[in-house]
């Protein structure tokens, strides 16, 4: 045939359940462990280390503690904190502490409290190890400074989506996309439908 | 063009069950009927459906240049006037477009009637572009088809490609339907999959979950900004919802392009006569407003087409069709024949909407059956075939989908 009008191939496995078609979006899962300090990781590597030495503690819980201070939440009052992170589990901002002993100026702002921090190897992605601290929830879990993804406890070993050290928490002005915004407002999409029926019409055609 | 029996593959449903096309049987009834196909040959497919087709989405195009410096033209389709910068920057920006499909009536002889455009959020594309493509290459593998049949279906790899040209590597794209919905899932599945391929990432959120952050940019299900957004999701009620206000300045990428708004509208039938008046692809269309008089005897058209309605009337005396400007699967659709009680669509719940008139094509009957056919748009190229067929005259959402060969 001369001309063949028809692809060479096309994706086959699709038009799936809503679970294939989500696992197809589903980040890649990573082994990660955490802990609620650095004596906790270095127990555990001089114990069973199956992928971190005790230099990966060390490396990685320094690493976490400067990111949580650089994107951990700063809140100007400490009630507004709390009320994000619990009662009792928010702090003065340590770097405007340190500021204020320089003799620097500004105002004081409030963080949550640095409970934890995890490790994820990502050495299938050629990465290594890295980590991400871990702050408390309004409602006990704890989470990264970005708040996508929540865990039960600060110690713990599991699989992670790779994206929950991939994806560090940004600043909020000119999000590029993929990174955590703070949602005011949902459902302003599908609501008013000019066809104006009820019912499970399809909104194609 | 030429309807022929052929034996099921014999294993088909498991097949469908397999791959998660879990909508080929609908309401008791066949959705995917392959109990039979269409055969065309390649001078039918190339003559008759790709080239013209290619040619009426250039027509579009002149037709969106035109309307969207006309206040006229973005009144009478509806397009709300505070929306229309939003539409104008997206057109003179040359956003592109990525796919749409051509609804048209044709019989295998004499030039293919459009009836519609769905170009903002045609469904049925995973059963074009890739259960039809399968059942092909494994009716050839039966050997009930010859290995020398071949197919107008390069769908998929059409998308690849375009996605490759419209966005850079990499892009994050977020995909938004309504997930409880089978088939409009599927449509959203099969494009993300040939933006994957493409080198895309590919992010389903349901369309109900976005949201609106405090920077007034969206957010999928997931709290993340949506940079691009497929949404398969009308523009007409994009423009409405609670929401509208936030589009211009949600620094987002739609897709499609907010200018599709004027083309996802049947007000661009009556548009297209009038810029290309017995254009052998098209059938002589008005406003109701216009003509509604006229064809009842108790009035004049109106001035600006009394010359076209003049020309047109005794072909739409014959038969013609009444439909809203926005619209889906046939409803609000009336036929009237000369001789004949009208007959509609019982949904009638977008009929508040303006009506169009347009002569009537009346669809070719195979075995008491009539075939629509789906001209499949990848940017400006018309790229595939789909067939919907049903007993009805007017084409609706349970109407059955069959596949179709080339001849060998």
């Amino acid at each position: 045939m001369s001309q063949r009008k028809r692809s060479r191939h096309v994706a086959l496995v699709l038009a799936g359940t809503a679970l294939l078609g989500l696992s197809a979006c589903r980040e890649e899962q990573v082994d990660a462990e955490s802990f609620p300090d650095l004596q906790s990781c270095v127990a555990a590597a001089q114990k069973n280390s199956l992928w971190f030495t005790e230099d990966d503690c060390r490396a990685n819980f320094a690493a976490a503690e400067k990111e949580y201070l650089e994107t951990a939440p700063r809140y100007e009052s400490k009630e507004l904190c709390e009320q994000e992170h619990g009662v009792g589990k928010c702090g003065g901002d340590p770097t405007q502490q340190q500021q204020a002993q320089n003799g620097g100026g500004g105002g004081f702002s409030f963080m949550p409290l640095l409970v934890g921090y995890m490790m994820g190897s990502m050495l299938s992605r050629g990465g290594g190890i890295f980590s991400q601290p871990m702050v408390q929830t309004a409602n006990g879990r704890y989470t990264t400074p970005s708040g996508n993804q929540s865990f039960a406890s600060n110690r713990g070993a599991g699989k992670v989506p790779s994206q929950v050290f991939t994806s560090k928490a940004a600043p909020t002005i000119g999000k590029p996309p993929l990174t955590q915004s703070a949602v005011q407002q949902r459902g302003g999409f599908g609501g008013s439908s000019t066809a104006r029926s009820s019912g499970s019409r399809s909104f194609g055609g | 063009m030429q309807k022929i029996a052929l034996p099921e593959r014999p294993d088909w449903r498991a097949r469908a069950e397999e791959l998660g096309f879990t909508f080929a049987d609908m309401g008791g009834e066949p959705y995917w009927d392959e109990t039979s196909a269409y055969s065309f040959t390649l001078q039918e497919i190339e003559q008759d459906i790709e080239i013209p087709s290619t040619e009426l989405h250039a027509m579009c195009r002149e037709a969106v240049a035109r309307a969207i410096d006309s206040e006229d033209w973005l009144t009478r389709l509806a397009i709300p006037r505070e929306h229309w910068d939003f539409l104008r920057d997206s057109w003179t920006n040359g956003e592109p477009e990525l796919y749409g499909r051509f609804d048209l009536a044709y019989d295998g002889s004499g030039p293919a009637k459009l009836l519609e455009y769905n170009a903002d959020t045609p469904t049925s594309l995973y059963e074009s572009a890739s259960f039809q493509w399968l059942w092909l290459e494994e009716q050839q593998g039966l050997g009930v088809l010859s290995p020398d049949t071949d197919q107008f279906n390069r769908i998929h790899e059409a998308l690849v490609e375009r996605w490759a040209e419209i966005a850079d590597q990499g892009t994050e794209i977020h995909f938004a339907c309504d997930k409880d919905n089978p088939e409009d899932y599927a449509t959203v599945e099969a494009l993300g999959w040939s933006a994957r391929e493409a080198g895309m990432g590919a992010h389903l959120t349901a369309l109900a979950g976005i949201g609106l952050t405090e920077d007034d940019q969206f957010a999928d299900d997931e709290d993340r900004v949506i940079g691009t957004l497929f949404k398969l999701y009308p523009w007409e009620d994009m423009l409405r919802d609670d929401f509208a206000p936030f589009l211009a300045v949600s620094q987002t990428r739609f897709i499609e392009p907010p200018w599709k708004a004027i083309l996802s509208n049947k007000g661009i039938l009556p548009l297209l006569w009038e810029m290309f008046p017995g254009h052998p692809n098209l059938l002589p269309a008005f406003f109701a407003a216009d003509v509604e008089a006229a064809l009842r005897g108790d009035g004049a058209a109106a001035p600006a087409v009394a010359a076209a309605f003049a020309a047109a009337e005794s072909q739409l005396r014959r038969g013609h069709v009444t439909k809203p400007i926005f619209s889906r699967e046939g409803s609000g659709v009336t036929l009237y024949q000369q001789g004949a009680r009208p007959e509609t669509n019982a949904d009638d719940s977008y009929s508040h909407h303006p009506m169009i008139v347009q002569a009537l094509a009346p669809l070719p009957e195979f075995d008491g059956f009539r075939p629509v056919l789906g001209a499949w748009m990848v940017g400006e190229s018309c790229v595939g075939l789909g067939i919907r067929e049903d007993r009805a005259r007017i084409t609706h959402n349970l109407s059955r989908f069959k596949p179709h060969f080339i001849e060998a």
